[in-house]
């Protein structure tokens, strides 16, 4: 679907992207892991068109993002809190018709992610949790056939996170790509069908868990070993 | 069929107006305009009763007296303060706001273009501003059911001044806020904006020069301009453009996707491009004297006698900025000749006569130029003054129209009901509604 070539993003003398290159495939549910500072909310926001790459394109069959990469992609950015001062059912409200999406697809995505109660309730006051939620929400009534989630996991508890995993695959299935950025190694390794390995703003390995398992030469390694060993 | 873009208009209009209500800085505008008018107005009600001859005054006071002085300006004077310390914020607000919580980021990946969303934050916040006026225009209202006059066509030019000067506060307001990081800033650069003004009317009032020709054209003296009844078309012009320019300013800033030298080179073409349009729009000699009393025009057979002058009428004048002389000449004189002559072009010589400066041999003379014939004579007075261009354009002075004078609109009362309407009814309605529209409506479920 797309192919990432040595992407480059330069903040003042800090290197926060050094070349990374990966594909992502459509349908799937691909892992963006890494540790903390490992770049990987640079390369969405670079991906997204929302900061200025330094170096490096995106190809896709389409010509260059991010000069269309409106109509490709939709990023969701984590730690947000937009407009706090107004009600979640009219954030969902607002998105679905900005986006044209339909009634049923927001009824499906407020059950889907436990929101219904929520309606009422002012963004500002959400918890943690329930913001993240809102969240995945606001960026699965997008029509763009790629989105970009950064942190999806953070803040859910584990119950949340193993409702949401399958339900991300389902909409994988649909035909969607998503592309999820996330630090916890074992829920992306659950949710994801490929991952891709960053650190230190370079890509250090990208493929299936078992696949990694073969390039690190540890083929019964869980997936924190197999991190360990390649980065 | 409603097309995309008119549907995503509509949704960003509703989205704007859900934010400002939600706005606790345009609840307190609202709410302190209220008191501000209702002072006011009160204010202005009683001097102009004590005018019109309610405290047993002279009676000669109260021939001339004009409402467009005495209660519309000095009552939309309260928005004037308003505009300046208050409203920048609600402005800065309605963008900070989304740029700070991640909302911009959305917004910036859906279908409406920036500009639009640009463009229909300026049309909520100028509808919102409109919407402040109701203490004022009650007022006005107030002072009509006194049995008070009021002049239509005045009264659209000075809210056309102050619709100007809120449209401009709030495109500066937009552009501060998407130039800095964050609201607290941009309320600093806003008012710094402000202050710059204010700098260079002080400037102008003691240098004249090129800072008087400046400051003709910020907020403050054009809507002074406005509150004298003139419809100046250059001021409505001027104050267009640098409207445009500073939304330009914030479309080119707001976006995190641009770079620092795509912010260089987009801006510097938008600061030339506007002051282009700034210093063409500024040659626009087009006015309306929308006064009743005519305060902005020569008697009517002066004014067909003058517009017959096809020369260039060169005015110099030997007088300080600061010299009282120089600001009767001003008002009364060189104001109705630029609306009446097709080209005045007036210079002032007479700087330098400040405290310890002692002033030149020619100090106060003002020479008239007109072709090559050239007279001078130090009077402010208007007949004195054009029969000097008669004489230098070889006109006869024409013989005045039996019109009757201004004879001004006397009127003493007290400002019964004003107190309760503007002091505790309009602050007691404001925050009913907000409190009926914000309460809460379920707790914190988890």
């Amino acid at each position: 679907m797309l192919n990432v070539h040595f992407l480059t993003k330069r903040f003042g003398d800090y290197w926060a992207l050094r070349g990374a290159s990966f594909s992502i495939r459509s349908g799937e549910v691909l892992g963006l892991v890494g540790p903390n500072g490992s770049g990987k909310t640079t390369l969405l926001e670079c991906l997204s068109g929302l900061l200025p790459l330094d170096g490096g394109h995106v190809r896709s069959d389409e010509p260059l993002i991010p000069r269309t990469g409106r109509d490709v992609l939709f990023y969701m950015p984590d730690g947000i809190v937009p407009w706090p001062d107004q009600s979640v059912a009219w954030a969902l409200r607002f998105s679905a018709a900005l986006h044209g999406a339909t009634p049923a697809e927001v009824a499906e995505v407020e059950l889907a992610l436990g929101l219904g109660p929520l309606g009422p309730q002012r963004i500002g006051t959400l918890s943690k949790g329930q913001r993240k939620r809102m969240l995945i929400a606001l960026a699965l009534l997008t029509p763009q056939p790629l989105i970009l989630l950064d942190e999806p996991f953070d803040g859910l508890d584990l119950r949340q996170v193993r409702d949401i995993g399958p339900w991300f695959r389902r909409v994988a299935e649909t035909g969607r790509t998503l592309l999820l950025s996330v630090h916890q190694l074992h829920d992306a390794a659950r949710v994801c069908d490929r991952l891709v390995l960053l650190s230190d703003g370079r890509v250090v390995g990208e493929g299936t868990l078992d696949e990694l398992r073969i390039r690190a030469g540890l083929p019964d390694a869980d997936v924190e070993e197999v991190f360990l060993a390649l980065t | 069929m409603r097309s995309p873009d008119a549907g995503s208009r509509r949704l960003l209009f509703g989205k704007e107006r859900r934010e400002l209500a939600s706005s606790r800085a345009w609840l307190v505008l609202l709410v302190l305009l209220g008191p501000l008018v209702g002072h006011a107005f009160i204010t202005a009600v009683e001097s102009y009763a004590e005018v019109s001859g309610a405290g047993g005054g002279p009676a000669a006071l109260a021939q001339g007296v004009s409402p467009l002085d005495g209660i519309v300006v000095p009552t939309f004077g309260a928005y004037a303060i308003a505009v300046t310390l208050l409203f920048p914020f609600v402005a800065i607000r309605l963008v900070s706001s989304e740029k700070q919580s991640g909302a911009l980021k959305l917004l910036l990946q859906a279908r409406p273009s920036l500009g639009t969303m640009l463009l229909v934050k300026l049309i909520v916040l100028v509808a919102a501003w409109l919407l402040a006026w109701l203490p004022g225009l009650a007022a006005l209202a107030l002072w009509r059911a006194y049995g008070g006059h009021l002049a239509a066509p005045e009264i659209a030019t000075v809210l056309t001044g102050h619709l100007l000067r809120a449209t401009l506060t709030c495109a500066i307001a937009i552009a501060a806020a998407a130039l800095t990081d964050n609201a607290a800033t941009a309320a600093v650069v806003t008012l710094a904006v402000t202050l710059g003004t204010w700098a260079l009317d002080f400037v102008a009032q003691v240098h004249g020069g090129l800072a008087l020709a400046l400051d003709a054209y910020t907020p403050e003296s054009a809507l002074r301009t406005f509150e004298s009844g003139e419809l100046r078309l250059s001021l409505v012009l001027v104050t267009l453009v640098l409207t445009a320019g500073a939304l330009l300013l914030a479309w080119v800033w707001l976006p995190p996707s641009r770079t620092r030298r795509q912010h260089i080179l987009w801006t510097l073409p938008i600061i030339v491009g506007t002051g282009v349009f700034v210093f063409g729009a500024a040659q626009l000699r087009q006015s309306w004297d929308l006064s009743e009393d005519r305060r902005n025009s020569f008697a009517p057979a002066d004014e067909r006698a003058l517009s017959t002058v096809r020369q260039p009428l060169h005015i110099s004048v030997f007088l300080a900025p600061e010299d009282p002389r120089l600001a009767d000449l001003q008002r009364g004189v060189f104001k109705k000749l630029r609306r009446t002559i097709h080209d005045v072009d007036i210079s002032y010589q007479g700087a330098g006569s400040g405290l310890f400066a002692r002033p030149g041999e020619h100090y106060g003379e003002v020479w008239y130029a007109l072709g090559a014939q050239r007279a001078m004579n130090r009077s402010t007075t208007e007949p004195i003054i054009l029969e000097t261009i008669y004489g230098l354009a070889g006109i006869s002075p024409p013989a005045n129209d039996p019109v009757s004078a201004y004879s001004g609109h006397p009127l003493a009362v007290s400002p019964r009901g004003a107190a309760l309407i503007f002091y505790l009814g309009w602050p007691t309605l404001v925050i009913a509604l907000w409190w009926l529209t914000r309460r809460p409506r379920t707790a914190k479920t988890s």
